[in-house]
């Protein structure tokens, strides 16, 4: 027998292959192990849309994004109900008789974060100038910010100054020194803002993230990738960013002497939500949320102790909650907290109006709502614990009514055969194939869009799912380019009026109204309420135009969320916060616990 | 030899060409103008110019030094792929994630390749017994079984409920940390496919007449097996080995997804779920050119190591 091959040559090929796949192998970019003190681990369940408050309008981005930037306006983060409080405002703000014009100071002393937009690196003072760049720049119609809404035909002369943006060739042609008259700085600690009527919900705007300042040399400098770029006044800076897999904030030491709050409600001093009462925030020097869109990874990773707060995945639950609603033993045996959370919001089956097959087939609309198992969708995937939503306000808000349970679209395929019949007959022969967009590619999402499909196929219907990650889809939300999808709207302030904005016909697509729904009689009672203070008829036009909306049918309303979320006990001063914004300041995290916590789960096996 | 390498070189700058042209008129032609999907349908026409501008969409498509089709040549051959639809660079996440993926895929191959081949050296040396049969039905169960399942149960067996290694990623953590137990998962998951293979090859070797004879020369089974056999059967190996190469740097999707590792295989999935064609295009360039490279190498290993193929 022959070898054809020396010896030697087949090692020198195997050597050469085995050092260079070993070099390449070798990720030198790796952060060497850091302590575990005073850092949060959080979660996020999907990859963030970025970190400008005038382009990002959905809650992922909100909660990081408001521990960059902040309001002139927040809410207390102990009392109940919620109340508002001046963040970078120096007090409450003075409000004319007549309820139009509005004058705040703003605190001194405020500075931005170090970054290569300002002079020399040196993050410069905040000024009120800062805050009118940041609500002409929403009126920017080039800029195209889905956050318009909120000053839309409010104030004096922001609409006009919006018309003249239209003339500009692109959104940084805008003069910005173009007076608006109801929008002035008198000194640069003050802004008054005179409001075309008057709008009791005006303050809340005020506390939302979409009104936070923006340095102007940060958008010169930055451009349109002042997304990935944050530069606020906050308790932290953005260190990293790896857009899949997690975000870095690390303590800005630029950032004022604010102290954790002295009061709190009934029952917060026993609970320890007062130990750090006068301490500085934040309370720690680095958030990390790690991005884990699977639920297994996300779940085995909280149990381990790697994370300090997690949601339930519906296979766990079980393993987690018992049948009286509390924590398991094994779960209490590890030292882990339930909060459990009833937030104001609303999850539904959203129609695009300008579809053409959707918006002119009124039945269509309403096969597809009472062809939709809600109550077997709670079952499947959230354990029982959320509750079936009838209308838009949520049961948490005073101006819900049980009433609602009669009136609303409830699961009745009988009806909905017969309504897609009709909605044949318009069409004029077979219905064609209709596309559901789904803003999540992880499996539980995977797997309610085949509810979604299995419930309406049932019903007659043809339909296509469409997956995209959570930035795409909010892109074409905003473009109007989905004809059915999957969206929830949580409230941005306390007040059934914030849910009325997603059907206003002028907040239609880039702003909330995602249906694009137009109804002169909806907008009427709309226009009606906005002025109205809180009383008893402001509340049934909030009833009667949600019945509007049933009747219109624009939505399918499916569910009202109740989160359970566990904590492990190292993570302090974790209250419940339904507008977590630039909340995470105050939280702590104990390294001594989480320490101890590798050796209880060492001793629990 | 140099001038068969250089042939060879040239050879592939036909396929590179081609590859391009292949992508172009996919991306570009085919795919149609995507600054409307990226505008929206609801956009302004000032908006969907924008985009157009931005992305040089008009720009004439051919016939001109600055058309779309020559600056797509241009992109590609100086690794410039422009920004993708988060408005980083292309090239600055496929380096960040280059890093991530071959720690996993790397010591994951040369994992499976030594435990596979020198088992199958093993098995074919017992060929024909219970031993060999056990082998073989393991190799099938194991191929059988969805590479998922190996995921799920080794996260859970491997990290959680034996705490040997790290759940999930964390920044804090070193590669050959947060690499380990994909790895180990990648190596069990692996092994049914290519066990079976190599055994096949070590088979086929093993009824040759020299091993015949060396074993009646009185040799050693180890020295048969590793010095004769393994040696003559080179030739598939290489071909396997080399072409698998490429794939390394496409990282390993599942994988990545579940641990949460920053490589190339969760870019291209993320890129496919966020539509952003710059991505995918650059990701199907740089596998191609990959792809291509490594044939050259198996190529010329191919006749450095059997001198029966000819440099001619």
């Amino acid at each position: 027998m022959i070898l054809y091959a020396t010896e030697q040559r087949l090692y020198v090929i195997s050597a050469i292959l085995g050092v260079l796949l070993f070099i390449a192998g070798c990720d030198s970019s790796s952060s060497e192990h850091k302590s575990d003190e005073s850092v949060i681990y959080a979660i996020m369940p999907t990859k963030i849309q970025g970190f400008d408050p005038g382009y990002t309008s959905d809650i992922y981005s909100a909660e990081v994004t408001s521990s960059i930037y902040e309001c002139l306006y927040t809410y207390h983060y102990l009392k109940r109900p919620y109340e508002i409080i001046p963040r970078l405002a120096d007090g409450m703000p003075q409000i004319s008789k007549d309820g139009l014009t509005y004058t705040i100071k703003i605190k001194k002393g405020v500075y931005f974060a170090d970054d290569a937009c300002f002079e020399e690196g040196k993050g410069r003072e905040l000024k009120a100038d800062d805050f009118i760049f940041a609500w002409k720049r929403l009126a920017n119609i080039k800029f195209l910010s889905p956050n318009w809404w909120v000053f839309d035909n409010k104030i004096v002369g922001l609409d006009r100054f919006r018309e003249y943006t239209k003339t500009c060739k692109s959104q940084f042609d805008v003069d910005y020194s173009r007076e608006v008259e109801g929008l002035q700085i008198p000194d640069d600690y003050t802004v008054v803002i005179k409001l075309i009527r008057p709008w009791p919900q005006f303050i809340y705007i005020l506390a939302h993230h979409p009104t936070a300042p923006i340095a102007k040399e940060a958008i010169d400098y930055y451009g349109k990738d002042i997304i990935n770029h944050p530069v606020g006044t906050g308790p932290f800076k953005l260190k990293l960013w790896r857009k899949s897999s997690y975000i870095e904030l690390v303590k800005n030491p630029n950032f004022r002497e604010e102290y954790y709050p002295a009061e709190g409600e009934a029952g917060d001093l026993e609970k320890g939500f007062l130990d750090d009462t006068g301490k500085k925030v934040p309370l720690v020097e680095r958030l990390l949320w790690l991005i884990i869109e699977e639920e297994q990874p996300m779940w085995l990773q909280f149990l381990r102790g790697k994370i300090d707060a997690s949601a339930i995945p519906k296979d766990n639950f079980g393993q987690a909650i018992s049948p009286a609603r509390d924590l398991t033993e094994d779960l209490k045996e590890r030292n882990i907290r339930l909060v459990k959370i009833y937030d104001p919001d609303v999850f539904y089956i959203g129609f695009n109006m300008e579809d053409p097959e959707l918006g002119k087939n009124k039945p269509l609309r309403q096969a597809i709502s009472y062809g939709y198992n809600r109550t077997r969708e709670i079952e499947l995937f959230w354990n029982n614990v959320w509750e079936v939503a009838y209308g838009f306000i949520p049961p948490v808000f005073k101006s819900y009514s049980d009433q609602i349970k009669t009136i609303g679209q409830r699961y009745d395929p009988e009806k909905a055969r017969q309504l897609v019949k009709e909605a044949r007959k318009i069409h004029g022969g077979d219905l064609p194939t209709l596309k559901i967009s789904v803003g999540s590619m992880d499996t539980q999402r995977r797997q309610m869009a085949q509810f979604y499909e299995r419930c309406l196929e049932e019903i007659g219907l043809d339909i296509e799912l469409e997956f995209m990650d959570w930035p795409v889809f909010l892109e074409k939300l905003n473009t109007k380019s989905c004809q059915i999808f999957s969206l929830g709207w949580m409230a941005d302030y306390p007040d059934a009026e914030n849910f009325l904005q997603i059907f206003y016909s002028k907040n239609a697509a880039p702003g909330p109204n995602h249906f694009n729904y137009s109804s002169e009689r909806f907008d009427r009672i709309y226009e009606k309420v906005i002025v109205m203070e809180d009383c008893p008829e402001r509340t049934r036009l909030y009833q009667e135009a949600e019945k509007i909306v049933l009747e219109d049918c624009p939505v399918a309303f499916t569910t009202h969320r109740v989160r359970y979320i566990l904590l492990h006990d190292w993570l302090g001063n974790y209250k419940a916060h339904v507008y977590p914004f630039g909340v995470w300041r105050y939280r702590k995290a104990d390294g001594a616990k989480r320490a101890a916590y590798q050796k209880l789960i060492k001793r629990l096996k | 030899m140099t001038t068969y390498i250089i042939r060879r070189l040239l050879y592939t700058i036909p396929i590179v060409l081609g590859v391009l042209l292949l992508t172009f008129v996919l991306f570009t032609l085919v795919g149609g103008d995507i600054s409307i999907e990226l505008a929206g349908k609801g956009a302004s026409a000032e908006t969907i110019e924008e985009i157009r501008e931005e992305y040089g969409l008009n720009k004439p498509l051919f016939l001109s030094w600055d058309s779309q089709f020559i600056n797509h040549f241009k992109k590609a051959l100086t690794f410039n792929f422009g920004r993708a639809r988060d408005r980083e660079l292309i090239i600055d996440k496929i380096k960040r994630g280059i890093g991530p993926s071959l720690s996993l895929t790397v010591p994951m191959f040369f994992g499976i390749l030594v435990i596979s081949i020198s088992l199958s050296l093993v098995i074919a040396f017992v060929r024909g017994t219970v031993w060999d049969a056990l082998a073989v039905i393991i190799c099938v169960a194991g191929m059988s079984i969805p590479y998922l399942s190996f995921i799920l149960f080794g996260q859970y067996f491997f990290a959680y409920k034996w705490g040997f290694f790290p759940v999930f990623f964390s920044p804090d953590l070193s590669p050959p940390q947060y690499v380990a137990l994909p790895v180990l998962i990648g190596i069990i998951a692996g092994l049914g496919g290519n066990l079976r293979f190599y055994r096949t090859v070590m088979l086929d070797e093993m009824r040759s007449d020299y091993v015949r004879t060396a074993f009646a020369k009185g040799l050693t089974p180890g020295r048969v097996l590793f010095k004769h056999v393994l040696k003559n059967a080179m030739i598939p190996i290489i071909t396997r080995v080399v072409l698998a190469i490429p794939f390394l740097f496409l990282g390993s999707l599942l994988l990545e997804r579940f641990f949460g590792i920053p490589g190339l295989g969760y870019l291209m999935v993320e890129a496919i779920g966020s539509r952003d064609y710059y991505v995918i295009n650059a990701m199907t360039y740089i596998s191609a050119i990959l792809f291509v490279a490594f044939n050259v190498i198996t190529d010329i290993c191919y006749a450095w190591v059997d001198p029966r193929i000819s440099f001619d």
